[in-house]
């Protein structure tokens, strides 16, 4: 197998000093299903537009299908296809024109460029909204269009930055059984960005974890999760203060204790097997959890375990921080 | 070069097809120039019968007041454009085409140029019914075409250029505001001698527009044989030649922003 996206220490450094992204490496095999997972501003669309030729690195390099970004971006563009975070759409032109457009800069001629529409228009279920301007489909229906446009020119690796953010459920499935089937029955290699991790659990076949602009950990989902080497369990109390007592009580395990509010997260080998124990220390003091719940690690913890948060929290402290 | 003229005429017709669909962006500068065009005509004329005119029709000598701002409107419409494109995303789309980067630019300017010479006739066609007379005939109003053509683009160059460095909406409205001191401080209402202040004769005389006008007048009122008329063409020339490497510059920084 060859690699089809190799990035060796590419660094971006926005005016001002703003380190977006701060030395990321990793390469990605042909027919791949890549993902990387982190919060909002961990410098994933900044990864991609640099790799995509959309932007210019700081330093760093990389390659993609053996052509290089800095110094082959015609190539390059011949090659890959991308969607970015916001959809790339001319709200004044219909699907269908927006499409045959799209293939002629490719260099179909305007039968095959017509072609090539009505099959994509029927593969993201567009058909019969073929006609309307694009302005006026909802929100689903845009992203379904804009996964078209990357796809006119079968492209060899597929870039595919947040795809489903901000989607309902419905649309999200879509668009999740498209890529699935764009990468396991046409082998395209697919490089995903997202901060869902189900998505990322879901659909790839290996994930890097970014934050902050550097690479966490990177493997399969269940390399992730057994990095953890533990068991999770849930436990909430009533009050903040019981928590902390119960805290206090709990870290005579080996493992780890985690406190946000009245809710305690224990990171435990062997969990179950540790449960009478645990339920028993608390009950000597008479401290009661409301809720107790035991799970194998999620990615979620996987980030929490790295960073000291969780993905969610990242992103509320984003959104408070823009405010 | 033979994909290269593909797509920019491949650009060039979406860009028609936009502004088809979307008349709002012509039709209020369209109302614009007409509107200069009766006022001024109606209110001012009787001024022509002073002796700088030298017997010339006020007509003749309002009339490119009306094409230059309808030229500068339909031109600033192509960097406007631009923008639209870098808002809802299509511009990144484009960019990631195997299209080159000048024909993506140069879509919207063809097509801009494209619609100024329509208003450009229409506003001819208008002035001919209200009696205008070209002196030196069809060949004149040739040449008028292509001074407000000519002018056109040199503005298209410059609002490009605008926008793909602003890359927002507001401050490319806010370039656009140029459009009143190059229309007004210039030999608009009166020749040159007639201008009282010399704060604006200095200006008039800075200010490329008034070459423009200067030869739209002379090929209209006076017939060929002045100089005024290949001073249009030198200034407009250089002009062009100043705003579209701006644009291009621009157009190359756009790409690698950061």
């Amino acid at each position: 197998m060859k690699s089809m996206i190799h990035v060796e220490n590419l660094v971006k450094t926005f005016k001002g000093n703003v380190q977006a992204v701060r030395g990321v490496s990793f390469s990605v095999e042909e027919g791949e299903f890549f993902a990387f997972l982190g919060p909002n501003g961990a410098g994933k669309s900044t990864t991609i537009q640099m790799i995509t030729t959309l932007l210019k690195p700081t330093s760093g390099r990389a390659e993609i299908a053996g052509f290089d970004v800095m110094n082959e971006p015609e190539q390059i563009r011949r090659v890959i296809g991308v969607a970015l975070q916001e959809t790339g759409i001319d709200p004044q032109l219909t699907g269908r024109e927006l499409l045959e457009i799209q293939g002629k800069l490719f260099g179909f001629q305007s039968s095959v460029a017509r072609k090539r529409a009505d099959e994509l228009l029927e593969l993201v279920g567009l058909t019969e909204d073929a006609h309307r301007k694009c302005g006026k489909y909802s929100g689903g229906m845009r992203r379904r269009l804009d996964l078209a446009l990357t796809l006119v020119q079968r492209p060899k690796v597929l870039f595919l930055d947040e795809p489903t953010t901000g989607l309902d459920p419905y649309n999200r499935k879509l668009i999740w059984e498209e890529i699935r089937s764009l990468n396991k029955e046409q082998g395209t290699t697919i490089f995903l960005t997202t901060q869902y991790l189900e998505e990322a659990d879901e659909l790839a076949d290996r994930i890097s974890i970014i934050n902050e602009g550097k690479i966490v950990a990177s493997g399969t989902q269940e390399n992730l999760k057994a990095s953890i080497g533990a068991d999770v369990i849930d436990l909430v109390f009533s009050t903040e203060e019981e928590a902390r007592r119960a805290s206090a009580l709990l870290a005579r395990f080996e493992g780890e204790v985690k406190q946000s509010g009245s809710e305690l997260r224990l990171f435990v080998e062997k969990g179950p097997a540790k449960l009478p124990e645990i339920i028993r220390q608390l009950d000597q003091e008479f401290i009661t959890p409301i809720t107790l719940n035991v799970s194998p690690p999620s990615l979620d913890d996987v980030f929490l375990n790295l960073t000291g948060h969780t993905i969610q929290a990242e992103k509320l402290k984003r959104e408070e921080s823009h405010v | 070069m033979k994909i290269f003229v593909k797509h920019t005429w491949l650009f060039t017709k979406r860009s028609l097809l936009n502004t088809i669909r979307n008349p709002f962006a012509f039709i209020p500068n369209m109302v614009i120039s007409l509107f200069f065009l009766f006022v001024y005509q109606a209110g001012l004329s009787g001024i022509s019968k002073l002796p700088a005119f030298g017997g010339a029709s006020y007509l003749a000598f309002i009339l490119p007041v009306s094409i230059v701002s309808g030229a500068i409107g339909g031109a600033g419409g192509a960097g406007q454009s631009l923008i639209t494109d870098l808002e809802n995303g299509y511009f990144s789309r484009l960019l990631l085409t195997p299209a080159s980067r000048l024909a993506i630019v140069l879509g919207p300017i063809i097509a801009g140029m494209l619609q100024l010479l329509v208003q450009t006739m229409l506003i001819m066609l208008i002035g001919f019914m209200m009696g205008l007379k070209v002196v030196t005939g069809f060949g004149g109003v040739v040449v008028v075409l292509l001074l407000a053509v000519g002018w056109g683009l040199a503005f298209a160059g410059y609002s490009v250029g605008f926008a793909l460095r602003t890359k927002n909406a507001q401050a490319a409205q806010a370039g656009t505001f140029i459009f009143f001191p190059l229309l007004f401080l210039s030999t608009t209402f009166v020749p040159y001698d007639l201008i009282e202040a010399e704060w604006l004769k200095v200006a008039a005389f800075i200010n490329p527009t008034t070459y423009v006008f200067e030869g739209m007048r002379a090929v209209m009122i006076n017939g060929w044989g002045e100089s005024a008329i290949w001073q249009a063409f030198i200034v407009i020339v250089l002009f062009c030649i100043a705003t579209i490497s701006f644009a291009a510059i621009s157009a190359r920084n756009a790409v690698s922003r950061g």
